[in-house]
């Protein structure tokens, strides 16, 4: 037994060490994220990484980031509460499960800025992209492309998220201004690539016909089916992840446009949460970042394409890896993924 | 004392490892309090729900996968059932919600027992089935749960270290357990967990059986469900993190895999252990993927020891 004991406390005291801060002086943050392992998500947390290293202001950064439910986020919150951090910026599972945590947050005086989704939480600043509109844009582009009249496979992201849910409300808005528009096929990626392609496979190996696809960001894949498959490409809408955007402006006779997504919507975070600290509050606690289409049979859309080719990004991330006004690292910073202290 | 320490080493070794992570955990965090005690409590109870119920199986020598979903099924039932609903609906609501556990779990036993595929096998079916029942219920995060059933689990209990979220677990898990492991089903529980011939020989009706430790463990599951709606305030369709997270702590808590050994206690308290260690690794903010190695070490490590210091006693 009492070996039992002085082995256990060794192996935890030894786990301890590595975490042991040292002095401080400049804000600690911490971060929430609930996804872990999807490009989008990965490109938020570097970019909240990268942006609190080049700000300066920040010493370290507590990090939460596993893959866990609504519960589990309440509980990394609380968590972080505990650890003293002065501000959290968190990507939230859903918009209404985290109120609790959040209020208990606020209530210590921690600034708590949610991204990419909206928080009902009175008190929390919330920086996100508009998923409603993301699938509105995209999906209006692919049924005028079809002229308004098709067969047209609906590749969804996963059951039940709330940011999936948004997105059908703009794709059903779309769908509803174009009443001779089929949808033949509605599946669930999950957002996940692998599942993603082995769907649109058995949808193409059925010989049933396709006009067009709108993805729900599993994109490249889709696009690969299509070549391996042998069959004809048609219009397909993703996002502008980097190996979509690469296929958008390379593969001859593809027609797409990628509707944009930015997972740097964490850097934007970061700095939001770094200006309420400094005392420099935005009046607005909503701030929207409305995405863009970019088509690659339009020459506008085209440039923004071309000029996003990057050889250096993970496929799986979005190419748009700065929003201007709100995030000061470069490329190289977000690539390298390295937080103050790291 | 040797012998008390035989029949409840495992325990007694749990407690002590429970309080040392506890001093740990005020070492590092000297603030470490009631808020602390009461995030903790709030975090263990749908894993707590969920191990209590994965352990009623596997001490009946049985496994099953389908934990999450079934609670994923309860949450969405509660929150569609109390969303908007008074407080006299929403408590026939709650009752409502546990015979659904009750049931769901018995169509998994009964589907064992009757078609005699192997346990691992169906559960991995129903896991998909129940799934999908939660998404049909509810195809995204939404409903309410009642305001009662919120405050609930909220806030201190008589003195202020004690979390009220920690006690309504310790007493929902107890108002089964107790009155179970001292009657004639209980005993069958751990009589055909532990060798089922004999248990047969001796008259136990394996196949009832059987069908109740199911039952049981699907009840335990809709009082996770609920608890998880309860920390939410809504309902959410997809499986949360709980399966594996289950077997691990039912392991951890000297509940053997083969069945017919253990008990409840230990596995709570092993699921106290192992979210107390994801508080630490949050407070020293050891990098995420880190954490999630030194998690899956602890456990190991721990097992492995019991298992050698079982072998030497044995000796």
């Amino acid at each position: 037994m009492r070996r039992l004991l002085a082995t256990t406390t060794a192996l935890v005291l030894t786990a301890g060490f590595g975490g042991m801060a040292a002095a401080q002086d400049g804000y600690t943050i911490g971060i929430s994220n609930t996804v872990q392992g999807n490009g989008w998500r990965e490109e938020m947390v570097c970019a909240m990484k990268a942006q609190a290293l080049v700000s300066g202001q920040v010493d370290s950064l507590n990090i939460a980031h596993r893959n866990t439910d609504a519960a589990g986020q309440l509980e990394d919150i609380r968590n972080l509460v505990e650890a003293g951090v002065d501000a959290i910026v968190l990507n939230p599972a859903n918009s209404e499960a985290l109120n609790s945590a959040i209020e208990d947050a606020i209530a210590a005086g921690i600034v708590v800025v949610a991204v990419d989704q909206a928080v009902g939480a009175e008190g929390a600043y919330i920086l996100s992209n508009n998923q409603e509109q993301y699938a509105y844009l995209g999906a209006k582009w692919l049924f005028e492309e079809l002229g308004g009249s098709g067969d047209v496979v609906y590749m969804r992201g996963a059951a039940g998220a709330g940011a999936d849910d948004d997105r059908n409300t703009g794709f059903q808005r779309a769908l509803s201004e174009f009443p001779d528009i089929n949808i033949v096929q509605e599946t669930f990626t999950g957002w996940q690539q692998d599942q993603g392609k082995q769907q649109i496979l058995d949808y193409l190996a059925t010989g049933l016909p396709v006009d067009g696809v709108w993805t729900s960001g599993i994109d490249n894949v889709i696009v690969d089916a299509f070549i391996e498959s042998d069959v004809p490409l048609v219009p397909i809408v993703g996002a502008d992840n980097a190996g979509f955007v690469g296929q958008l402006a390379s593969i001859d006779g593809f027609t797409g446009a990628a509707v944009t997504n930015p997972g740097s919507i964490g850097g934007a975070g970061m700095t939001l949460a770094l200006q309420v600290l400094s005392g420099d509050a935005p009046e607005d606690k909503l701030v929207l970042v409305d995405p863009s289409l970019w088509a690659n049979n339009d020459p506008e859309g085209m440039a923004q394409i071309e000029a996003a080719q990057n050889p250096d990004l993970d496929p799986e991330w979005p190419v748009s890896v700065m929003i201007p006004g709100w995030t000061d690292y470069t490329m190289e910073d977000i690539i390298a993924c390295k937080g103050p202290g790291e | 004392m040797t012998r008390l320490l035989g029949r409840h080493g495992w325990v007694m070794g749990l407690t002590a490892l429970l309080v040392l992570a506890f001093v740990f955990t005020k070492v590092i965090q000297p603030g470490f309090g009631a808020s602390g005690l009461d995030s903790l409590a709030r975090a263990t109870m749908p894993f707590a729900f969920a191990t209590a119920a994965m352990a009623v199986v596997v001490i009946a020598g049985g496994i099953d996968l389908s934990v999450a979903s079934m609670m994923a099924v309860a949450g969405v039932t509660a929150a569609v059932l109390m969303d908007g609903a008074g407080t006299g609906f929403s408590v026939l609501a709650l009752l409502l919600v546990l015979g659904v556990g009750l049931l769901m779990g018995a169509i998994n036993g009964a589907l064992i027992v009757f078609t005699r595929v192997p346990d691992i096998v169906v559960t991995l079916a129903m896991l998909f089935v129940w799934e999908g029942v939660a998404l049909l219920i509810l195809n995204a995060p939404g409903g309410a749960i009642a305001p009662w059933l919120r405050e609930l689990g909220r806030g201190p209990f008589l003195v202020e270290w004690l979390p009220r979220s920690f006690v309504l677990m310790v007493v929902c898990i107890a108002i089964v357990w107790m009155p179970l492991r001292r009657s004639r089903l209980g005993l069958s529980i751990y009589a055909i967990g532990s060798d089922e011939l004999a248990a047969y020989r001796s008259g136990v009706s394996i196949g009832r059986t059987r069908i109740a430790a199911y039952a049981i463990c699907g009840l335990f599951c809709a009082m996770g469900g609920v608890s998880i709606s309860m920390a939410t305030g809504i309902g959410e369709p997809i499986p949360g993190p709980y399966l594996m997270a289950s077997v691990a702590a039912a392991v951890l808590g000297g509940v053997m895999l083969g069945g017919g050994r253990g008990a409840l206690l230990g596995p709570i308290i092993a699921v106290i252990i192992l979210r107390l260690v994801r508080m630490d690794m949050t407070l020293m903010s050891v990098d995420p993927n880190i954490a999630t190695i030194v998690e899956g070490l602890i456990m190991v490590a721990v097992v492995m020891l019991g298992g050698l210091l079982a072998m030497r006693a044995a000796r």
